[in-house]
């Protein structure tokens, strides 16, 4: 799979399938579809810049690039989505073979332009956040809350604009540039608010008469820069107000009777955030950052009455439509994202609460905005605290906040894209290149990134819209086809760039050559697609049936790519590229996306989210979690995900991505506890303690959200962290022995072996 | 007739002398004053009274010698009342039975002597202890009202403060005026520790301030959604006095700079009020508003409707005088009902719709306050010192009055400001020591058959230490059958305050010449019966005569005939002043109403060049003169005082020195006087000016008298400052003092 990487390190790009079957029916029976999970701002080290606007076809506007064809000479180039000939501008009258424009190295098949005459034309515009703090929280979490936000506070970048919204019982929008005492315009939770009654309400127009006609937004449009100003400061300049107010914040003062939940006007809150960013700064590249700390109880985006004897809406209660508040609170989010969308802005939300607080209906708008998200239990906890110190931190696994991204894709005939699984939104722009099949954001090939970071990704699923006739066989030049990934967006240090990444790939020599497909699987690639397409069916499809249809698929595609004789299971194998996809369906079909009657639908919606943002690596991670295993026997190595993994004198180290957990065998856990590792002539007993503590910390130094970590021992409480995510290769009933200082996991669930069992014997029966 | 011979009360109000000689365990006439102090005993009798038979109550007048009501505090024995009637004991009650017994002197019931209440009586059957009760020796006492005398524990004094902030309230300097007023006064607010306050600011839109005391500065928040106010807090918007000191001086040090810079000409006057109603509305106490631009957003807002020279004399005429809106009466009954009392500042410099603003306080048992085209420079030191009144006078809160009175006779109107909760019982949610009352009563319909009648005042409050009371002013008066006595015994003070009062309530529903009529009639009325009864007699055919009592009768009315209220017609007063003085006139005791109608005018050139430094010496040299032009000596310098303000006039050819001395610039350079600054400057005789004004202004501190100077044939200011108010000239329609005169007398020998 290492090809696949380096690929993936060029280009960010990983596929399913790197060698295209050639017709929309070959493409139909391998079963996991054609498409691609792109980083458009994956960092590419030597990737150049270039200081000036790319040259495009005149016919397609795709963006010249490495495999055009050049013809020196006439000083010509010939696209190669649309074969047009494209002269070159007189700026490019030099042109040689021995002196290329960059764009056109064969290395170079992902660049980046930042042309000048955009730098010139307006002054980096600096980014916006806009804090939306919850009040109605015990006063401990308040505390939390307040320290970690004077510590953003401080970190944020000296230029970008800040501004405060606080929120319970009503909403409170704080004029940051009031300056003599903290001043807030104060909204009825319960009342949802317009764009033009906050201009109205705010005094935005109290030293600037209204404009009689046209839209007013922004400074450009009618707004005087003054009264923005009041509400969105730069950092620098509105520490101190902003401290100020934070220092002295309350708890929402309004009395919660004992039977009650406390009035929390989430989604009005967000409603005002967003029509102030609206009003203040349309278009340019702003964030809502949301700390909400319970549930939503007032206005169109509450989730729960709040009567206490009225439970919280379960997977069980949405599966029977019984959750009286969720379409209505859908319905008002997927508005406020249309809304978000259309201005640009971002909404992440920090969700820290025992209690779920409706990230479930907020999902459609963070999603759709490029929005982070971040689920802990508390304010205090390392997972809130340390992810939001992540966000602003600049180190080396700086998030690298972008803004305002446009995402564009141009394929070459005969394929088409069907849609795109992840954190964007359709711009509608339909042309000829859109499937009639949908999938995700379909319909377009042009999607709205309002948000978008180092590690944000698009899963695009593609279309082969090949006849699979006589006359396309056998034509060698026609082999190789092209994709351009076209992203626009303000790049962190406030310019608006485009990256261009070309790809070059091949159709199958021939139909029915399934060697020469199985050569290109990137079987990782296919796990998480497959993941994002089974998580995005089941919200989506009514009556969907995920492991049905994950069993189906599976034995489709062994049954197409597996080698068997008929009747025989045991005569069955698959080809390293297939080795292991039936152990990431056995995973996947255990995990948190599939099982989600195990959480609540908070909480699948937070890990949906995560899977649907994160690259391939990562999210192998959280459908699979990796096993290390340290011992004085052996360097650190990895250990199976079974049960068996479990010895008294290993420690064990889960990656499970939302959770590390480092497992102390038995013996090892009584030799910490017995101090061993103060001793100095125990030094190597510390150091083994040691190593599964660092390596914990570099995931979690790089990661984001911030892993939960757990630390335990064997046979201890939090032990079932691990457990949890084992092979139950022994379990107490299927007999199988526990090895030596080793564990019986306590499950009904199969395990891998009776899985592959099952599969083999289904495979090869006669269909 | 000659005009020098006309009785004139240059001395003002006086005291009917004689009546309290004759009841000295009445109360002070301070506090009660009937129209005439000898009740009819039958009906038929008082038809042939025409004046108003009623009473003056100001029940809680500041004594001028200082003198405290007794405080009597019957413990847990309860405070001892007729078991019938409700009447207080007091001293007209009667003992009997060795003590046992006393009789109610309203309703003549005999109750029980409760044990911890019972003495000894003496042979005159007087109770031996009768020195040690003040409550059987005194016409005025305090009781202390045990805990079934109230229906929530006692509130602590509140106030809160509701101040216009749009671009004119700055501008003119209010603002300033008052944030730092009411700062200076924090330390005298009554009631302390338990006092509450609270602020709301507004233009367009509301600005609440969280006063928390742990706060180390206030919190404000707008609240701009104007068709759904509400309230953005649950505590805190008023907050403890001295828990919350720091904060609220904080606020105060910054509520000038605030708005600075405010250009809002807007003002969200009702939707902020309703707000102030929100917040006060679990304590009560007593909203202060300060009002400088007409409301013109959300529920409340109020027509530039204006003056129209054109309804004046039609049937649309008196809609000018009251409001237009029922929002203003509603929020009243409303502020009431929650113990509010309301307190208008209203400064504006162009039609600010008093009518509608003053029927607040109307409602509310509060007072309005205003100043037209106010200038924080020349006009700041009324505002302090009658805002600085407002907050530290003695007040009762949630406060109610009845007035309870013998059998066959009956309370049927009342007049001023409170609401009347039921037929007899005026609802005051902050009363204070400025405002008095008047009512009328009426006799029912047997004669009546006893010597005396009893009046019995009783005003229930909570005191601003917390306690609840009961002050108590019990009078008696004599019973006649002889319409002379009647005349006789009429109080001309009295008389004027229910006679203003409903002249003024008349305008509400008539034209100004139907209640300048009406005045008119009912004083030719009451002089011919007069005359009917003595003229024979006498032979006096030729010559118009009158009671002694009512000698100043006809001067007060032709007064009452060209004050503010009811003078002219349309040019003749702005209607916002009209208005305004017709609310202050509602609340007016007597004395101070008297000063209004004929003001003094004294001429002080030589008390200021000749008099002696000692002052008790120097009041010889000061001349009251007569109200009419006639009487400016050119060469003099004169002080007109109405209680309101002062006018200081020079005389054409009066010493330009002396001039200059007293006013720091030439006189005679300046064509407008109105911007002078007047204060004391580097000389003897300025500095004597100043003292004399501070000893009239100290004469009666429940207002602040600016000081307007003006110049003998200074155009439009003389004119419109002093001579319209020169009550015996004949201004523009109205006669002068001897024309009124031969008119009133050519009426009175008419026959019916
Ligand atoms: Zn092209
Ligand atoms: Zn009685």
């Amino acid at each position: 799979m290492e090809e696949f990487a380096d690929l993936e390190s060029q280009d960010g790009v990983r596929m399913p399938w790197n060698v295209f079957p050639v017709s929309k029916q070959e493409a139909t029976d391998c079963v996991v579809p054609v498409s691609a999970i792109y980083t458009p701002l994956k960092p590419i080290p030597a990737m150049p810049v270039l200081p000036y606007s790319p040259i495009r076809c005149r016919t397609c506007r795709s963006v010249l690039n490495p495999f055009a064809i050049v013809d020196f000479a006439a000083k010509i180039w010939i696209c190669p989505f649309c074969f047009q000939r494209n002269h070159f501008p007189p700026n490019y009258a030099s042109i040689s073979e021995e002196n290329l424009p960059a764009e056109l190295y064969t290395q170079c098949t992902t660049i980046e332009y930042e042309s000048p005459m955009e730098a010139a034309s307006s002054a980096p515009v600096p980014p916006v956040f806009l804090f939306v703090v919850d009040t109605c929280v015990i006063e401990e979490e308040l505390g939390f809350l307040k320290s970690a936000l004077s510590q953003a506070v401080d970190l944020l970048p000296d230029n970008s604009l800040v501004g405060l919204i606080t929120f319970g019982t009503y909403v409170q929008v704080h004029e940051l540039g009031f300056g003599l005492m903290p001043k807030s315009f104060v909204f009825k939770g319960s009342k949802e608010v317009t764009k033009d009654q906050i201009l109205e309400q705010m005094g935005f127009f109290a030293k600037k008469p209204k404009p009689a006609t046209g839209v007013i937004a922004g400074a450009r449009d009618g707004l005087s820069s003054e009264s923005i100003a009041r509400f969105l400061l730069p950092a620098s300049e509105c520490e101190f107000a902003l401290n100020s107010v934070l220092e002295e914040l309350q708890k929402d003062p309004w009395p919660v009777p004992a039977d009650q939940r406390a009035t929390r006007c989430t989604s009005t809150a967000l409603n005002v955030a967003s029509c102030l960013l609206g009003a203040c700064v349309p278009g340019s590249g702003g964030r809502i950052m949301a700390f909400v700390g319970g549930p939503a109880t007032e206005g169109s985006g509450a989730i729960v009455s709040k009567d206490l004897s009225e439970p919280i809406r379960s997977h069980k209660d949405l599966d029977k439509d019984s959750a009286p508040f969720f379409h209505k609170a859908v319905k008002f989010y997927e508005g406020l994202s249309k809304q978000l969308v259309n201005q640009g802005h971002v909404l992440d939300v920090f969700a820290c609460a025992l209690d779920q607080v409706g990230l479930a209906e907020l999902k459609v708008a963070v999603e759709k905005t490029g929005g982070l998200v971040v689920l802990a239990e508390s304010f205090g906890h390392s997972v809130f605290k340390d992810s939001l110190k992540h966000v602003f931190q600049s180190t080396d696994y700086d998030l690298g906040l972008s803004f305002n991204g446009i995402f564009e894709v141009n394929c070459s005939k005969d394929i088409k894209i069907q849609g795109v699984i992840g954190p964007c939104a359709s711009l509608e722009k339909r042309t000829p290149i859109c499937s009639e099949t949908i999938v995700g954001q379909g319909s377009t090939s042009a999607w709205k990134m309002c948000g978008l970071d180092r590690a944000t990704s698009l899963c695009l699923v593609f279309d082969i819209v090949k006849k699979d006739t006589p006359d396309a066989v056998g034509q060698p030049t026609s082999n190789q086809f092209y994709l351009q990934f076209l992203t626009y967006y303000q790049h962190n240090n406030g310019q608006m760039r485009l990256r261009a990444t070309t790809l070059s790939r091949r159709w199958v020599a021939g139909p029915g050559n399934i060697q020469d497909i199985i050569s290109g699987f990137d079987q990782e690639a296919a796990a998480v697609v497959m993941a994002r397409l089974v998580s995005f069916k089941m919200e989506s499809e009514a009556d969907f049936d995920p492991l049905r249809w994950l069993d189906r698929s599976l034995i489709r595609l062994c049954k197409r790519f597996g080698d068997y004789q008929k009747e025989n299971p045991l005569s069955f194998s698959l080809s390293p590229r297939f080795s292991i996809f039936p152990q990431f369906i056995f995973h996947l079909r255990r995990s948190q996306f599939i099982q989600v009657f195990n959480n609540s639908p908070d909480e699948t919606a937070y890990f949906r989210m995560i899977l649907n943002r994160e690259n391939v690596a990562n999210s192998v991670v959280m459908i699979q979690p990796s096993l290390i295993s340290y011992s004085f026997h052996s360097a650190p190595e990895p250990a199976l995900l079974d049960v068996a993994a479990i010895s008294a004198d290993r420690i064990l180290l889960l990656d499970a991505y939302f959770t590390v957990v480092i497992f102390h065998g038995a013996t090892i856990a009584q030799w910490r506890k017995a101090g061993y590792q103060n001793q100095p002539e125990h030094e190597v007993f510390a150091q083994l303690l040691r190593a599964p503590k660092d390596d914990a910390d570099a995931i979690i130094r790089e990661r984001f959200p911030v892993p939960r970590l757990v630390v335990c021992d064997q046979h201890g409480s939090q032990a079932r962290f691990l457990l949890a995510r084992l092979n139950p290769s022994a379990t107490y009933n299927n007999g199988a022995p526990a090895g030596p200082g080793g564990d019986i996991i306590f499950t009904d669930d199969a395990s891998f072996d009776v899985f592959l069992d099952h599969l083999q014997r289904l495979v090869v029966q006669r269909s | 007739v000659d005009s020098k011979s006309l009785p004139r009360p240059l001395d003002g109000d006086v005291l009917p002398q004689s009546f309290m000689e004759n009841y000295p365990l009445n109360c002070d006439p301070l506090y009660f004053r009937l129209t005439t102090s000898a009740i009819p005993s039958s009906q038929s009798l008082l038809s042939r009274w025409h004046l108003p038979l009623g009473v003056v109550v100001h029940p809680l007048a500041e004594s001028p010698n200082g003198e405290e009501v007794p405080v009597v505090n019957f413990g847990a024995g309860g405070i001892v009342r007729c078991r019938r009637c409700r009447t207080y004991v007091n001293p007209y009650v009667t003992f009997s039975e060795s003590g046992r017994k006393w009789r109610c002197n309203i309703c003549s019931l005999l109750n029980d002597v409760s044990g911890e209440y019972y003495a000894q009586l003496d042979a005159n059957n007087i109770r031996i202890d009768i020195n040690q009760r003040p409550e059987l020796t005194k016409g005025s006492v305090e009781y202390v009202a045990p805990a079934e005398y109230m229906v929530r524990p006692p509130m602590p004094p509140l106030y809160f403060f509701l101040i216009d902030v749009s671009v004119t309230a700055v501008r003119s300097g209010m603002l300033e005026v008052v944030a730092k007023t009411i700062k200076s006064c924090l330390d005298e607010l009554p009631g302390s520790p338990r006092t509450q306050i609270g602020f709301l600011t507004f233009d367009s839109t509301l600005h609440f301030y969280n006063m928390k005391s742990s706060l180390t500065q206030p919190q404000m928040m707008v609240v701009s959604d104007l068709d759904d106010i509400f309230v953005p807090l649950p505590d805190d918007l008023l907050v403890n006095l001295s828990e919350s000191r720091s904060v609220v001086d904080a606020f105060l040090d910054s509520l000038p700079s605030m708005f600075q810079d405010n250009v809002n000409v807007e003002s969200a006057f009702g939707p902020a009020l309703k707000a102030a109603f929100m917040v006060m509305n679990r304590l009560g106490g007593k909203l202060l508003i300060f009002q400088s631009t007409l409301p013109s957003l959300g529920v409340g807002r109020l027509r530039l409707r204006g003056d129209d020279s054109r309804v004046y004399g039609t049937d649309k005429e008196p809609a000018l005088r009251t409001p237009e809106d029922p929002f203003y009466k509603q929020m009243a009954a409303d502020l009431t009902k929650f113990q509010i009392g309301v307190n208008v500042y209203a400064f504006s410099d162009n039609y600010t719709d008093i009518a509608s603003l003053g029927t607040l306080a109307k409602y509310t048992g509060g007072q309005l306050q205003y100043y037209p085209s106010f200038r924080g420079s020349l006009h700041g030191e009324r505002l302090r010192h009658e805002l600085a009144r407002d907050l530290t006078r003695e007040t009762a809160w949630e406060a109610v009055m009845r007035i309870r009175c013998g059998k066959g006779v009956r309370f049927t109107t009342y007049h001023g400001n409170f609401m009347l909760r039921s037929t007899d019982l005026l609802s005051l949610p902050a009363v204070d020591c400025d405002k008095a009352f008047a009512a009328q009563f009426a006799l029912e319909e047997t004669l009546l058959t006893t010597q005396t009648v009893y009046f019995q005042v009783a005003l229930l409050y909570t005191s601003s230490s917390g306690e609840r009371r009961i002050r108590v002013h019990t009078a008696a008066a004599p019973v006649v059958t002889d319409l002379g006595d009647m005349y006789r015994q009429a109080d001309v003070g009295a008389i004027m305050s229910l006679f203003s009062r409903l002249a003024i309530e008349k305008t509400l529903s008539y034209k100004l010449e139907d209640a300048r009529q009406s005045v008119q009639m009912r004083i030719v009325k009451a002089l011919k019966e007069y005359r009917n009864l003595y003229a024979v007699q006498h032979r006096l055919a030729g010559r118009l005569i009158y009671p002694e009592s009512l000698k100043f009768l006809p001067l007060y009315g032709l007064a009452l005939l060209k004050s503010i209220p009811l003078r002219g017609g349309f040019a003749d007063a702005h209607l916002d002043e009209r208005c305004a003085t017709g609310y202050t006139v509602m609340n007016l005791p007597v004395k101070r109403l008297l000063k209004l109608l004929y003001p003094s005018l004294i001429q002080i050139d030589d008390y200021l060049v000749k008099a002696p430094d000692d002052a008790r010496d120097g009041e010889n040299y000061l001349r009251k003169v007569p109200l009419a032009a006639e009487n400016l000596n050119p060469k003099g310098l004169y002080l007109y005082d109405d209680g309101l303000r002062f006018i200081l006039w020079f005389g054409r050819m009066f010493a330009s020195d002396i001039a200059s001395d007293l006013l720091g610039v030439d006189i005679n350079s300046l064509p407008d006087l109105s911007q002078i600054n007047f204060c004391a400057r580097e000389n003897k005789i300025s500095r004597k000016l100043m003292e004399l004004v501070k000893r009239f202004r100290e004469a009666d501190p429940s207002n602040y008298q600016l000081c307007h100077i003006v110049r003998q044939g200074e155009r439009v200011r003389e004119g419109s400052l002093l001579l319209v108010n020169l009550v015996e000239d004949q201004i523009g329609g109205a006669s002068g003092y001897v024309d009124w005169i031969l008119q009133i007398h050519r009426q009175v020998q008419q026959s019916a």
